[in-house]
């Protein structure tokens, strides 16, 4: 059974990892992946490869294995790429073979596709249509964790602007003997560049992760020497993420934001603290610890394993980090909200990351905030498409239909990040703006 | 089979079963009264002309009578593209009702009778008979309803309100009365009409003439212009403030705004009293002055549609400029009546509860006469097939605005009088008047109702533009030839390198008239579709991609019976809506408000898990 649909999304949880895999399924997938990494191995095979964009240039050095239809996970042709485990690389692969004309997969669609094709038994029906709600939940709570006020602000008005264009251009086009106020189409292409511009900004915004959300905050206090700024140095790990340093409100305060899994992470690091402050400087420090604390999502407190401390400091959401745990002697484990590492060996280090991941909300399964980043960016590249588009139309002597049509696929593409509409939504917004009708 | 109703969904539906080979009996209250256009006298318009059009490409009459009664032919948006070009029509209402009558009286399976239904006979939730005013007793499982206004009509002017279905006409009220006993949703829609003037009282020198188009196009694709009575003008006028402020000062006798009326007006075709209300910075709206006909000494002033006392009427014209001493024959009027919520239809237009009762026209929540003609014939089709045991005919929303007219109301029901447009339609570059023979005339033939001649000219039309547009793909134009520099001339087009005819049509100032001709003409309405298209050729390959995408979904079946409760994962909500609307494909389901595409996929997923443990 063949489908349509090329779909593509990663099969690992994204963070940090030594490798990411990520899936494609459907018609295209082999050709996808000959036009990025060359020619495949014969089926179930690993090749070596390097994966290239469509410029030419490199983007990972990975392997690639080719599943053949109907023996592969989803019954049709499936295309794996293994890569390194850095989210920007995921990213790039993801969009290109968007690019060559893959989807990014709707929640739970691989297993759908799976069970359609009868290669998940019949007995789990139950658990697919399950998983498709929970991952469609999930999908909902990534939407909105990856879109800030700001952006949503943003995209909710140049949807405006161009439903209003929309209702000109339709009521002109439906109602020609009423008499419309037809100023908005005669400016109606500054509008549209206007569009355009906002697009490609939002484009841009959403590329490098800005404005997508204020960022999680993640505090990390404790005693001083515990390894909190060593922590910080191997979260912020050049090949884990992309960091920026800010400096803090204070001397004593250091921000650093790290994009994990396509959401932004701000670490605060605060000075550190002594268990029992004999002078006015200790003091000041608790009080600014416990304001970091109160305006962050969750809170590190690190501590050497060694030599533990007593805080009280109000500890809202946080994990309790004990570093130095290679100088342990003995056996030891993590629990729920306790972890274990060795910043001076990395031992441990993934298992508070993915912790991280899934206590902010941004993984624990195929849906995560990186995935519907890559939707809006994909709306976004496809809703700039057709305002050109519709520019282009106007350039060539006011084809309005047309214009009406690149407005109508643009409107599509940008509303499904936010907001949908229907046809009789617009006809609502004609009649309410003009008077129509003899 | 048995159509009540001779409005303009009746005929149409008589009309196609009586072609189709059925015997039909069309019973009317009066006879003289079938095809009578009771508001304005215009067929056509934009989106409106589409399914004028369409319907004439599946044999239907519509299109025929209005141009055997035409006085004024335009086409609306010529300056745009073909897709959302529209002839509309002004009609000699005589002409337009004898033309329909005339079609009618020859049609070899029909026989019409005057009577009025009182009664329909169910049993086992299957229509049995009819029975009439004068007593008889009609049997047939086959019936279809397209008493239009008739339900329980209430006629307004001013506070004083009259029962009928249009002035001087009765309405259906035993009828209505039965209906709304049965099992179906009926909810209350309202319109209205202007008063109409007396031609002799206007000062026709005060108002601005508007000629029709010339040359005069046609609506049906096998009239002659010969059959086009002669044609006259259309004058314009306008409200102005002291209009505006006589409307104010007696707002408290319309009935709209004293609360007497209670059914949802259209929004597009407000009366006089809710633009001025509604739109209060404006001092002046326009008015056609639209003649009724030929020989005819009423006019019908289009943009005043009021409900009014007659007094308030007077005022009020007397106010518009050319209309001082204007004389109101017959005032305006608002009217209530009973609609049935068409969500309860299948796409066939047969209830969803009632096996053999078909809905068509205005019954359904729809105004206009090209929607309820619309609405007829398919009716007529679907009955005939179902009484002969055939598979429904339908069309889908990327085959013809038939099936996005019937889809909408079908799936989403109404809240206002639903009237097309084309920013209804999502594949509007391909539903154009230019095609409608291109899209439906074949599926006519092969239902049977398409005549021969409508047949032949579809078949000669195919033809050239098939020949036309080959020669276009294969003729070149070379730079620097007396033909290029013609090109040059007429759009600025320059032209560097060998270019096929084809891909300079594509070019948007370049016109089929302006390219080297070959040699057979071509009619007009073969090279609007040549260079429709040529012209929209990306957009609609766009489109297609999505059409075919949604093919698979129209063709995913969903059982009639399924029990929704038994849909693992779905919400409520989508439960309830679900077994409401009880749609027949996936497709169907997907276009319901409220229908995720999550609840898609678990649907998908359910019927998969029901095949499988069948199979």
């Amino acid at each position: 059974m063949s489908t349509n649909r090329t779909i593509i999304a990663p099969a690992t949880v994204p963070g940090r990892g030594g490798v990411s895999i990520i899936r494609m399924s459907g018609d295209l997938s082999k050709s996808i992946a000959e036009d990025m990494c060359g020619e495949l191995a014969e089926a179930w095979r690993f090749k070596r490869c390097s994966i290239k964009s469509r410029n030419g240039s490199k983007i990972d050095d990975g392997m690639v294995v080719f599943f053949k239809s109907p023996n592969s996970y989803t019954g049709d042709d499936v295309v794996e790429f293994h890569c390194h485990g850095n989210p920007t690389i995921v990213n790039l692969v993801l969009e290109e073979a968007v690019n060559r004309g893959a989807v990014v997969a709707e929640p739970g669609e691989f297993t759908k596709t799976a069970f359609l094709n009868e290669k998940i038994d019949l007995v789990q029906a139950e658990s697919v249509a399950d998983l498709i709600n929970a991952q469609s939940e999930m999908a909902v709570v990534a939407a909105n964790s990856s879109l800030s006020g700001q952006f949503s602000e943003q995209i909710n008005r140049l949807l405006d602007g161009i439903v209003k264009a929309r209702v000109v251009v339709e009521a002109s086009i439906d109602f020609p003997e009423d008499e419309i106020d037809s100023s908005i189409l005669e400016s109606i292409k500054e509008e549209l560049q206007g569009f355009l511009a906002e697009t490609n900004e939002l484009l841009s915004c959403v590329k490098e992760g800005v404005k997508l959300r204020d960022g999680f905050s993640v505090a990390i206090v404790g005693p001083p020497n515990a390894g909190k700024s060593s922590l910080l140095n191997l979260l912020a790990r050049e090949d884990l993420a992309i960091t920026s340093e800010v400096p803090g409100t204070t001397r004593d305060l250091v921000k650093t934001s790290v994009n994990i899994g396509g959401a932004l992470i701000e670490f605060v690091d605060t000075a550190g603290l002594r268990s029992d402050p004999d002078g006015p400087i200790e003091e000041e420090g608790i009080q600014r610890s416990k304001e970091v604390i109160k305006k962050s999502n969750l809170s590190l407190l690190v501590q050497d394993a060694t030599d533990i401390k007593e805080f009280d400091l109000g500890l809202g959401d946080s994990f309790t980090v004990l570093n130095k745990s290679d100088l342990l002697e003995g056996g030891f484990s993590n629990s729920d909200n306790t972890f274990y590492l060795s910043c001076s060996t990395g031992q441990g280090v993934d298992e508070l990351l993915g912790a991280l991941i899934v206590r902010l909300g941004m993984g624990g399964g195929e849906e995560t905030v990186f995935l519907s980043r890559q939707r809006h960016e994909i709306s976004l590249k496809s809703g700039g498409r057709f305002l050109e588009e519709a520019l282009m139309s106007l350039g060539e002597g006011q084809v309005l239909e047309l214009v009406a049509e690149s407005l109508r696929s643009a409107h599509a593409a940008l509303g499904d990040i936010l907001r949908p509409m229907s046809a009789d939504d617009l006809l609502g917004e004609i009649f309410s703006e003009f008077c129509i009708g003899k | 089979m048995i159509v009540i109703g001779g409005g303009h969904a009746g005929v149409e539906a008589a009309e196609a079963s009586s072609r189709f080979g059925v015997k039909t009996l069309l019973i009317t209250h009066d006879k003289s009264k079938i095809g009578e256009m009771s508001c304005n006298p215009a067929i056509g318009g934009i989106g409106k002309s589409h399914l004028a059009k369409e319907v004439d490409a599946l044999g239907g009459l519509m299109a025929r009578a209005t141009d055997k009664a035409g006085i004024h032919y335009r086409v609306l948006n010529s300056t745009k593209g073909q897709a959302v070009r529209a002839t509309r029509v002004q009609t000699d209402r005589e002409l337009y009702k004898s033309a329909i009558q005339n079609f009618l009286s020859s049609s070899v399976n029909l026989t019409i009778t005057e009577d009025s239904v009182v009664d329909l006979d169910i049993e086992n939730s299957t229509i049995k008979s009819v029975t009439t005013e004068k007593g008889e007793k009609i049997f047939s499982n086959s019936v279809i309803l397209t008493t239009g206004t008739f339900l329980g009509g209430v006629m307004h002017t001013g506070l004083k309100q009259s029962s009928g279905g249009r002035i001087g006409d009765p309405s259906s009220d035993k009828l209505a009365q039965k209906l709304r006993g049965l099992n179906l949703k009926v909810g209350r829609l309202k319109t209205g009409t202007p008063p109409r003037l007396n031609k002799h009282t206007i000062d026709w020198s005060l108002l601005s003439p508007q000629p029709g188009d010339t040359p005069t196009p046609l609506l049906s694709y096998t009239s002659q212009a010969s059959e086009r009575p002669e044609q006259l003008n259309c004058y314009m006028t306008r409200t102005n403030k002291t209009t505006h402020q006589v409307i104010l000062n007696h707002l408290d006798e319309s009935p709209m705004y004293s609360g007497v009326i209670e059914g949802v007006g259209p929004r597009y075709c407000p009366s006089i009293e809710d633009k001025v209300m509604r739109f209060s910075e404006r001092d002046s709206h326009q008015i056609f002055a639209e003649p009724e006909g030929l020989n005819s000494d009423l006019i019908y002033p289009n943009g005043i549609s009021t409900s009014l006392p007659l007094r308030a009427q007077k005022e009020l014209i007397k106010s518009i400029k050319g209309f001082e001493n204007a004389k109101i024959v017959r005032p305006g009027y608002a009217i209530e009546y009973d609609f049935f919520d068409p969500t309860g239809l299948k796409h066939s237009l047969e209830t969803k509860t009632i096996s053999g009762l078909f809905f068509a026209g205005q019954i359904n929540g729809t105004t206009g006469y090209e929607e309820a003609a619309a609405q007829g014939i398919m009716a007529g089709i679907n009955a005939s097939l179902k009484a002969t045991n055939q598979e429904t005919f339908e069309l889908q929303r990327d085959e013809a605005y038939i099936g996005v007219l019937i889809d909408d109301l079908v799936s989403l029901g109404t809240k206002e009088p639903y009237r097309m447009f084309t920013s209804r339609a999502e594949y509007r570059l391909i539903l154009r008047e230019d095609n409608a023979d291109m899209r439906l005339t074949e599926k006519g033939r092969k239902l049977g109702i398409v005549s021969d001649l409508l047949w032949q000219k579809y078949k000669e039309k195919k033809d050239t533009t098939t020949h036309e547009i080959l020669r276009l793909k294969k003729d070149k134009l070379k730079p620097n030839t007396p033909e290029a520099k013609k090109i040059k001339e007429q759009t600025g087009e320059d032209i560097s390198n060998n270019t096929s005819l084809f891909e300079m049509l594509k070019r948007p100032k370049v016109l089929h008239s302006h390219l080297p001709q070959g040699k057979t003409t071509l009619a007009s309405n073969a090279v609007d579709e040549i260079e429709a298209s040529v012209k929209y050729e990306g957009y609609i390959k766009r489109q297609q991609i999505d059409i075919e995408r949604l093919q698979r979904n129209e063709n995913t079946p969903i059982p009639e019976h399924i029990d929704y409760k038994k849909v693992v994962g779905l919400s409520n909500e989508v439960k309830q809506k679900l077994s409401e609307a009880r749609p027949v494909s996936l497709a169907r389901a997907s276009r319901l408000p409220g229908v995720t595409p999550a609840a898609i996929s678990l649907l998908m997923i359910y019927l998969k898990k029901e095949r499988q443990a069948v199979g």
